[in-house]
């Protein structure tokens, strides 16, 4: 019965106009307002916006690249989009307070960071079902998280406490956590898993701590308030985000340094996403209700396209690989399939 | 294709958004940052909306209601200063002064017990969910949570009448006897607290959208100061029964007749219309009245003998607020000494 509602729901959604059919939409979860903006990727226009679940703040496709999820973090379920078109194509109910989501590498699991209720649940993931394995309280406010490459372990950064912990996902047990600086947000972990990097939300730095010794080996200085970590596809280079400062610095994962700044922003960039041809970078200003794209040859911001309350995770299709030490999800998907 | 909804949400959005962006980023973020706050800087960006739209309200009433009173008095005043402790408690109000203190206080709170729910299996209501696509459009969304909440402030407004001690905090706001659009505010701060407590857990409960949360209470606000307005505003005959006006709410002021717990000299036992903006539920449950004619507003025991006992409710903000604590303490001492006696 369920199901047929939201066939039923979907099919409206889809006849009333509210989002056309594209191929190359970018999907901008506008959390302040429950809402999505679906964005034409060429001409860098709206052309659509729909209600979603209370306060979406992150969206990751799934490892088979058939659905987009993103996450309702108040309204404690899923939305799944056609990755393609941003069009609703169903959800996943009772999955509370999914603020951050992520696969593992090997698409065992599924990792859900309950920013409000200071928890990480666990989920089995089997063939597009999300079955709990447990939830573990951690306190407090989970936020962001990295998987090794093995899938072994999911780095957590903890905002309020100041920390990080590693959770053995097979055991689903901590391993550890380890004070960090203030408000860490973005974790990211370099090729080999041999530094996890984590922004510094309540500084002006990204850390970088040896994982097997539990040590900050470098603090490296990028701007107010660096909060979001994205690869630039290179294997050598991550940009993280500055929400004061309004900048987005880059660093080298080789030799952990920064080596420039992407000025000139809107307040607050937050999620970062890159064209598949490394060209343009798209980026949410979280407090300027709108979205930027920035031409990568010039880093200069070539454009501003408002948007809802509070733009967060932002996502299209044909987008360059999003990590550094793993694989693109669709080869993992195609290995996991072939196997 | 943008529906013409979506073109004024773009709109609004581009007004308010850049006025939310320049307070927060000029203003706020900095202090934010320099006292290692930034893990709230979502809330306080939230905060900044508040602000504004509690200030845009405030001066939008103003404009509006402040000429009627002046051009068409329901009753003429010789002056305006006991309306004056008024405008500090709209302001301490409306411009999110409370919602601050409750975050730091009250959130965590609110989230642990939502949190030991959810383990539990308890989840929100989400009623915009009901029936997905029709439920969950924007206005249908507003109108049922509107609806509901109006609902539950109907009866939580009858228990503050009715429950003695929690009248002795309300009759704070009952005790301004040259009733004006400022005084919708005026309220215990204690009561206040447990307003705002009790609002928030059911929006929390039935799944109001933040967003929403916001435009519910802005519209609650606007229509509320204009109830309290001193205006001869007719709504007609009609107009009087769907939505709560200044003469409607006007008569639940009047003395030992629309509001006090005591039952002589013609007051009504716990008093009428006590709707907050839909008078549906005092036309349901019996106790509207339109038709008495107006009367002075004020609570009795104000009164100089023999109406009343000539009791101070206080002219300032602080003399209000301590003298509504000695009220409740005397009824909740008085109270508990009846039960020894009949014990």
């Amino acid at each position: 019965m369920r199901k047929l509602v939201w066939m039923v729901a979907c099919f409206l959604l889809a006849h009333a106009g509210a989002a056309r059919a594209r191929d190359d939409v970018v999907v901008v979860l506008d959390s302040g307002d429950a809402r999505i903006t679906l964005i034409d990727q060429a001409t860098r226009q709206p052309i659509g916006s729909f209600a979603t679940g209370k306060e979406p703040h992150h969206l990751m496709a799934t490892p088979d690249n058939r659905d987009l999820i993103v996450a309702n973090a108040v309204g404690g379920d899923l939305l799944l989009l056609n990755p393609q078109t941003g069009k609703p194509i169903g959800s996943v109910p009772d999955i509370p307070d999914p603020y951050q989501i992520g696969f593992s590498p090997d698409h065992r699991w599924f990792v859900v960071n309950c920013l409000r209720l200071n928890r990480v649940d666990i989920y089995r993931y089997d063939q597009g079902r999300f079955l709990l394995a447990r939830r573990i309280a951690l306190k407090s406010l989970p936020s962001h998280m990295a998987f090794t490459a093995d899938s072994k372990t999911v780095y957590v950064s903890l905002q309020d406490t100041n920390s990080v912990a590693a959770i053995d996902l097979p055991t689903q047990t901590v391993l550890w956590t380890m004070k960090v600086g203030d408000t860490p947000a973005g974790v990211w972990l370099t090729p080999g898993d041999k530094t996890l990097l984590v922004a510094l939300t309540g500084s002006d730095a990204v850390v970088a701590v040896d994982p097997r010794t539990r040590t900050i080996v470098k603090r490296i200085v990028t701007g107010k308030a660096a909060h979001n970590f994205r690869s630039l596809a290179d294997g050598r280079h991550v940009l993280v985000s500055n929400r004061v400062s309004d900048t987005i610095s880059i660093l080298d994962m080789d030799t952990l340094t920064k080596v420039g700044d992407i000025t000139g922003l809107r307040p607050g960039p937050d999620d970062i996403e890159l064209s598949a041809d490394r060209r343009w970078l798209w980026v949410t200003f979280r407090f300027a209700r709108s979205v930027g794209v920035i031409d990568m040859r010039t880093r200069q911001l070539v454009d501003v396209i408002p948007v809802g309350k509070s733009p967060h995770g932002l996502y299209f299709y044909d987008r360059a690989p999003f990590y550094d030490n793993l694989p693109p999800l669709s080869t993992l998907a195609h290995t996991a399939a072939a196997r | 294709m943008f529906t013409p909804l979506d073109w004024i949400s773009h709109v609004t959005n581009m007004l308010v958004g850049q006025a939310q962006t320049w307070v927060f980023v000029t203003l706020v973020q900095p202090v934010l940052y320099h006292f290692h706050w930034m893990v709230d800087d979502d809330f306080a960006y939230d905060g900044v909306l508040w602000f504004l739209a509690g200030l845009l309200q405030i001066i939008l009433v103003y404009a509006v209601l402040r000429p009627l009173e002046a051009l068409r008095p329901l009753e003429v005043w010789p002056d305006r200063r006991a309306v004056r402790v008024d405008v500090l408690y709209t302001l301490i109000n409306r411009l999110g002064l409370v919602n601050l203190v409750l975050f730091f206080t009250l959130q965590p709170v609110v989230d642990g017990v939502q949190a030991w729910l959810r383990l539990r299996g308890i989840d929100n209501l989400n009623l915009d969910s009901l029936w997905p696509g029709v439920t969950d459009r924007p206005l249908v969304a507003f109108f049922i949570y509107l609806v509901v909440l109006d609902f539950a402030g109907y009866w939580y407004h009858r228990l503050q009448h009715q429950i003695q001690w929690w009248w002795e905090l309300h009759a704070v706001h009952h005790s301004q006897r040259q009733l004006s659009f400022w005084a919708d505010d005026r309220n215990h701060l204690l009561d206040v607290v447990l307003q705002a407590v009790f609002f928030a857990a059911l929006a929390l409960i039935i799944g109001v959208p933040p967003s929403q949360f916001v435009a519910l209470s802005l519209l609650s606000g606007a229509l509320q100061s204009l109830q309290h307005a001193n205006t001869a505003l007719s709504f007609g005959w009609l107009g009087e029964r769907l939505l709560v006006s200044p003469r409607f709410h006007r008569l639940h002021h009047a003395v030992g007749y629309g509001h006090e717990l005591g039952h002589q000299n013609n007051a009504r036992l716990y008093g009428c219309n006590f709707g907050v903006l839909l008078p549906w539920w005092d036309i349901l449950f019996r106790s509207a009245d339109f038709t008495t004619a107006l009367q002075p507003t004020g609570v009795r025991a104000q009164l100089p003998p023999p109406q009343g006992q000539g009791e101070d409710y206080g002219a300032g903000f602080w003399a209000q607020q301590v003298l509504g604590i000695a009220r409740m303490l005397r009824r909740i001492g008085g109270t508990a000494a009846s039960l020894r006696i009949s014990a």
